[in-house]
């Protein structure tokens, strides 16, 4: 199985399952080298907008990428989009903290669909 | 003799007449005398005590802090003899306290000396007065958690916390059942039903808004008034002397530092010197059973605990600012109760979870760094909260320790001024326990996020982080611990040592797991059923 395959089929809330596993995240960077450098990716617009405070957001996303092992754009959009379909993000936010759906970065406890929408900021912006 | 006697009357009180009869021998008619005639309104002072006499008693008490106080007003005011001994006087003494001087080993930790007060009304002398009954799931076996629980559950002494509550003067037993404080002082954190609720502390009755009571000075005149109670200040007991069959204390020998020694030959025992003192007297009294009494098991001593208290644990943001003033201060209601919140997993989440106790507090006020900043202002913005009145402020915390056979007390080869040996503290400190106090804090966040009132930073991460910011809560509990079982314990389910038919031990020494509430209300309340079952034993 090809690094990309592992990193497409490994589950979301595994990979932000908490604070050692946003580390995982930043792996990402490595494989988008290793993809051909496709990471900057402009097509996010849609999710990106729901972010009121962007500039906040990229700081935060920064801490998020700092701390994760990997972090595939496409696959974040995706699941991102799987998530916010027809949903307000703060009820999506309230859900995951309801669901247990949070993770640490550097030291804040967010609700994890929060974390990867500032990941993909940091990421793409 | 009548000099140096009327000398040490004059600087400690002294309690001579009811003294007088509890002596045994040798009953010269000049001892008896001055025994008999000087005031009743005062404590003896061991000093006047001429080597060689012998007092016999129903119940000797070793000890007066909260335990022995406690215990021995309760037993002398049903008509037994009573003789409490006391190592220190009425005041701070610096050679008395340095009877306490031990050595330590592994995680620091607070000197051996420094944490307890070694005279007339012993720890309740400095303590902060932070009272919360042991929760349920406290004494509960846990099958995640070795050698824990209790040998009875909590239900066993509910009937006695009223009373302790009487005793240590912290108002009516409320706690976490009176709503009323809500709409006086504003209500609590809407935390949601998750694993974090808020509890709540009480607190011993301050006095000049300084101290919370004080046994010594609070139930002075009711040790000195209790016709049926003898108290010896600056007596030292340095050895449990067993009689030959090893299954009953025999005397007890008595030193004071001015080199005076005498006997006292009691029906029963019961050790109070603390969570550390305890466990040194019943090994360093190895003349018949050469590994101590009561440590035909070798757990005399083991499994200290303390309560870990790391300053700074979290940051706490409120989007809304609002917060009840009785999370961050003490709050004092209509009725005198002092009171103050704090943040404690749920018994559902510490069984689900395999969670030990901790009890969060709320401190100060703290500014965000630029990463904490934009945090805030993301999280708040996505939750379309306003975020604009935000308040900061820092989590403390006390929190449970898994119970550590290695964590313990040790006789060394040196001695102290009276001959005793000194103590060795290994010290130990899993990382486990402070990652389960951290997953409490994660809840926490979680159920703050879930409510949308607010969101936490997790200050400290690695081990190395948390033990640089650790303070310790001065509770020493364990060296003597309570269990059915005599291969699991020192001492029965009634605190009786096993195998020693007449000795007792009260105080915190006896918790087996701990819970994070402070324990001088539990130990209060543990004392009144020792106390109970030493009066069944005489009816």
């Amino acid at each position: 199985m090809s690094l990309k395959e592992t990193i497409a089929r490994r589950p979301l809330l595994a990979i932000l399952g908490g604070a050692v596993g946003l580390g995982v995240l930043g792996g990402g960077i490595y494989e988008a080298r290793l993809l051909g450098g496709h990471s900057r990716h402009h097509g996010y617009a849609d999710l990106l907008s729901q972010l009121n405070d962007p500039d906040a957001a990229n700081r935060v996303g920064g801490r998020v990428l700092d701390e994760a092992e990997v972090f595939e754009p496409q696959v974040v959009a995706h699941e991102l989009r799987r998530r916010l379909k027809g949903r307000e993000l703060a009820a999506v936010l309230a859900d995951d903290a309801s669901q247990g759906r949070i993770v640490e970065t550097g030291g804040w406890v967010l609700p994890e669909t929060l974390a990867l929408l500032c990941g993909l900021a940091a990421k793409t912006g | 003799m009548r000099d140096t006697f009327l000398f040490l009357c004059a600087e400690t009180a002294l309690d001579t007449q009811k003294l007088s009869k509890l002596i045994f021998r040798p009953a010269t008619s000049a001892w008896i005398w001055f025994l008999e005639r000087l005031s009743l309104s005062a404590f003896a002072d061991a000093r006047a005590i001429p080597s060689g006499t012998t007092f016999e008693t129903d119940i000797a008490i070793v000890g007066a802090g909260a335990a022995g106080i406690t215990l021995a007003l309760s037993l002398a005011r049903k008509s037994l003899r009573v003789l409490l001994l006391e190592s220190g006087g009425g005041a701070f003494d610096s050679r008395t306290q340095a009877l306490y001087a031990g050595t330590q080993t592994g995680v620091p930790y607070l000197k051996l000396s420094a944490s307890r007060m070694r005279f007339l009304g012993g720890s309740t002398n400095h303590w902060g007065g932070w009272s919360r009954p042991l929760d349920v799931s406290d004494f509960e076996a846990r099958p995640w958690l070795a050698h824990s629980g209790w040998p009875f559950p909590r239900s066993e002494i509910e009937p006695y916390f009223p009373h302790a509550q009487a005793w240590i003067e912290a108002g009516p037993l409320v706690y976490d059942n009176d709503k009323s404080w809500f709409d006086t002082f504003g209500a609590p954190l809407s935390l949601g039903g998750g694993g974090v609720y808020t509890s709540f502390f009480q607190f011993s009755k301050m006095r000049g808004s300084v101290l919370p009571t004080n046994f010594g000075e609070r139930y002075a005149a009711d040790l000195k008034h209790e016709p049926n109670l003898s108290m010896l200040l600056r007596a030292n007991v340095t050895n449990i002397a067993l009689a030959h069959d090893a299954q009953s204390v025999d005397h007890l020998k008595v030193a004071t530092l001015s080199g005076r020694n005498f006997t006292v030959r009691p029906k029963y025992t019961v050790l109070a010197t603390g969570g550390i003192e305890n466990a040194r007297m019943l090994l360093a009294s190895n003349d018949v059973m050469p590994q101590g009494i009561g440590n035909g098991n070798d757990l005399v001593g083991r499994f200290f605990a303390d309560h870990a208290i790391p300053r700074d644990t979290a940051t706490l943001v409120l989007f809304d600012g609002n917060l009840a003033s009785y999370y961050q201060n003490n709050q004092t209601d209509k009725d005198g109760t002092i009171f103050r919140a704090a943040l404690a997993p749920t018994e559902a989440f510490k069984r689900e979870h395999q969670i030990l106790g901790s009890l969060a507090t709320i401190e100060n006020s703290v500014q965000l760094d630029d990463l904490g900043k934009a945090a805030v202002a993301t999280t708040a913005s996505s939750l379309n909260v306003d975020a604009s009145n935000a308040k900061m402020l820092s989590v403390g915390c006390g929190f449970e320790l898994s119970p550590d056979p290695d964590r313990r007390l040790m006789l060394t080869r040196e001695r102290d001024a009276l001959g005793m040996p000194r103590l060795q503290l290994h010290m130990t400190l899993a990382d486990s326990d402070y990652q389960s106090y951290r997953a409490t804090l994660k809840e926490l966040g979680r159920q703050l996020l879930e409510s949308r009132i607010g969101m936490i930073r997790l200050d400290r991460a690695t081990r190395d982080e948390w033990l640089s910011v650790m303070d310790w809560g001065n509770h020493h509990m364990g060296t003597t611990r309570m269990s059915a079982d005599p291969k699991a314990g020192v001492v029965d389910p009634n605190s009786q040592v096993f195998g020693v038919g007449n000795l007792y031990v009260a105080g915190s020494s006896i918790f087996p797991t701990y819970g994070a509430s402070n324990p001088t209300m539990n130990l209060v309340a543990l004392t009144l059923r020792l106390a109970n079952h030493l009066k069944g034993l005489f009816a």
